[in-house]
């Protein structure tokens, strides 16, 4: 029986989770708009963030939430310099080549962290439990990780909105040529904003470490789960990943009423086969930056 | 040189028809496997290599072909060869339901919606636990049939790459590359791209149905863990593109050659494996995209349509 609460809580959870998958889809969705490059090591790279934070918490101490920045920092430089030693080169290459490229630098991502790390499972147990409010429980963790991507989500649309840099990010992704003529320097944008996306997948990868265990393998689905979620919102439009986000999580959330947990990247998988056969453009339509 | 070509040709086909009276115990598994990873890189060749459609969940026909194989013997009781047939059969239902939505599509959907694709068999194998025995496997009836997959994986392997051959000389595989060149412009000229796509994808989802269904039969008893491993994807494309993608043989070259350099010196670094791979397909991609082959057919002058 489903009852008005469970409904209530499934919207709450939705959001919450939907959060995460816009922020660090927004990363995905500035290469792909700026380069024409889908990066297969997206994932990865938020695995990355998620050790980042990791060892900050357990070998130093520090506030779990408070290293978002620094793993943000980190994989910011990590990212601009993937761009700038393999990435570049295969910007303006057919397809094949930058799919491939950035599949073979997502395979040697994960075994390396194997080889680091250890495929031992590890967990950042900060802050449990959940607030009831009004018959809902709200997961501590997963509140305040959706407040700091909610935070930091706003804080890269005000970079890409009001900023210089941010116009000439937006300005290449619309087009390349005429951003090249007006002045901007172009491979200095893709590499910066390469380390753009990367820093979001790191805040993801910080903040989903206090919400589930960390293992190297942990990041590769969020390469198609981000994807998804551009598809939703509509390749090329930036404020779509926040829908499509959102619209992830409350799907995610609503099967987990119907069916078992296992399923849910069956979920997801149905609903990116469904929206390209119905409406490949995405829900809110094309490219609108 | 063409003769010497063919005549060579006969004298290693020969030798692998005698190879299993001479051969030990683990000479013959060796080279089954060969036979093995070159239908599986040929296989994945004619969709990603000729098209330029990047699969990355071709692992996906090998379980789904592994597991409609197992459980036809298993529980119904089929003779292998039949069951392998059906692995196949299976292996080209799901490459419609797939191709179908997403081939028609041009761009990196259809590349994304494969490397999902292995997940969602994984969960699917554990959820229906009553036919595929989810995380505890399934046993098949034991029976000593080494030899004779031996010869059917051969004869799979030859299939592909003389499928290869047929396709690349064909005009059917001249409208492939065309879309791999420039979709819009074969678009242009009239290529119906959409069900050239998805033909191909089709015929590059047989080889690996049977080879899973072989392997199954093979090994006796699979689980989820054994057969849609990331790793196969990850090294029948690394063969191909090692080999040079986009010919005939060139994944023939590939599987033979990181077959038997796998077997010799990785073997004893198994934990750095996947990083080598990974960094093979980073160096082959940026240095040499054409791949062995390629810089041979340069140097050597041969054709392109080996």
């Amino acid at each position: 029986m489903i009852t008005a609460g469970m409904i209530g809580q499934v919207v709450v959870s939705g959001i919450l989770s939907g959060g995460l998958y816009a922020m660090v889809a927004l990363g995905l969705a500035l290469i792909f708009g700026v380069m024409r490059v889908i990066n297969i090591a997206h994932g990865p790279l938020l695995m990355l963030g998620a050790y980042a934070t990791f060892f900050l918490y357990d070998r130093l101490g520090m506030n779990p939430f408070l290293t978002v920045p620094l793993s943000m920092a980190a994989l910011f430089v990590v990212g601009m310099l993937l761009q700038r030693s393999l990435i570049f080169r295969v910007v303006d290459a057919p397809e094949l080549s930058s799919l491939l490229l950035t599949f073979g630098i997502s395979i040697a991502l994960v075994n390396l962290a194997q080889l680091a790390f250890t495929s031992d499972l590890r967990a950042v147990e900060y802050i449990t439990g959940a607030w009831l409010v009004g018959g809902l429980a709200l997961s501590k963790p997963r509140v305040i990780a959706f407040a700091f991507a909610a935070g930091v989500t706003a804080l890269a649309f005000v970079f890409l909105q009001r900023t210089r840099l941010g116009k000439a990010i937006r300005a290449t992704s619309q087009s390349r040529e005429v951003a090249m003529v007006c002045g901007v320097d172009v491979a200095r944008i893709h590499m910066i904003t390469f380390g753009l996306a990367s820093a979001l997948a790191a805040a993801g990868g910080s903040l989903l470490a206090v919400i589930v265990a960390i293992q190297p393998e942990m990041g590769q689905v969020w390469t198609f789960k981000s994807f998804l979620v551009i598809v939703l919102g509509g390749a090329g439009n930036y404020p779509g990943a926040l829908l499509g986000g959102m619209l992830l999580g409350l799907v995610e959330q609503l099967a987990s009423l119907f069916l078992t947990t296992q399923l849910s990247e069956v979920v997801a998988y149905v609903l990116l086969v469904l929206v390209l056969l119905v409406r490949p453009t995405g829900l809110l339509g094309g490219r609108q930056t | 040189m063409k003769a010497i070509a063919l005549a060579a040709l006969a004298v290693v086909l020969l030798a692998a028809v005698v190879y299993p009276f001479f051969g030990t115990g683990y000479g013959v598994r060796s080279v089954l496997q060969i036979f093995m990873w070159i239908a599986l890189a040929g296989s994945w060749n004619l969709i990603s290599g000729l098209t330029g459609y990047v699969s990355f969940g071709h692992v996906a026909f090998f379980g789904a072909g592994a597991y409609t194989g197992a459980i036809l013997v298993a529980s119904l009781g089929w003779p292998w060869p039949l069951a392998a047939l059906a692995g196949g059969l299976g292996a080209v239902v799901l490459a419609v339901l797939i191709g179908y939505p997403c081939l028609r599509l041009k761009g990196p959907y259809f590349a994304i919606a494969m490397l999902g694709l292995n997940e969602v068999l994984r969960a699917l194998v554990s959820y229906f636990e009553g036919l595929t025995g989810g995380g505890n496997g399934l046993s098949l009836p034991t029976l000593d049939a080494t030899r004779p997959i031996y010869y059917v994986m051969g004869a799979l392997a030859v299939l592909v790459t003389g499928g290869a051959y047929l396709i690349v000389t064909s005009r059917f595989g001249l409208r492939l590359m065309t879309i791999r060149e420039d979709e819009l412009a074969a678009e242009a000229m009239g290529v119906d791209t959409f069900h050239h796509k998805l033909l191909a994808f089709v015929l590059s989802s047989i080889g690996p149905g049977i080879a899973g269904a072989l392997t199954a039969r093979d090994q006796g008893y699979i689980e989820p863990i054994s057969v849609f491993p990331l790793a196969i994807t990850v090294t029948m494309i690394v063969m191909a593109l090692f080999g040079g993608k986009g010919t005939v043989w060139g994944p023939v070259l590939g599987a033979v050659v990181l077959f038997v350099v796998q077997e010799i010196v990785w073997a004893r670094y198994p934990y750095v494996h996947p990083l080598l791979f990974g960094a093979i397909i980073v160096a082959v991609v940026l240095l040499m995209p054409r791949g062995m082959l390629g810089l041979l057919q340069v140097r050597y002058r041969l054709p392109r349509t080996i």
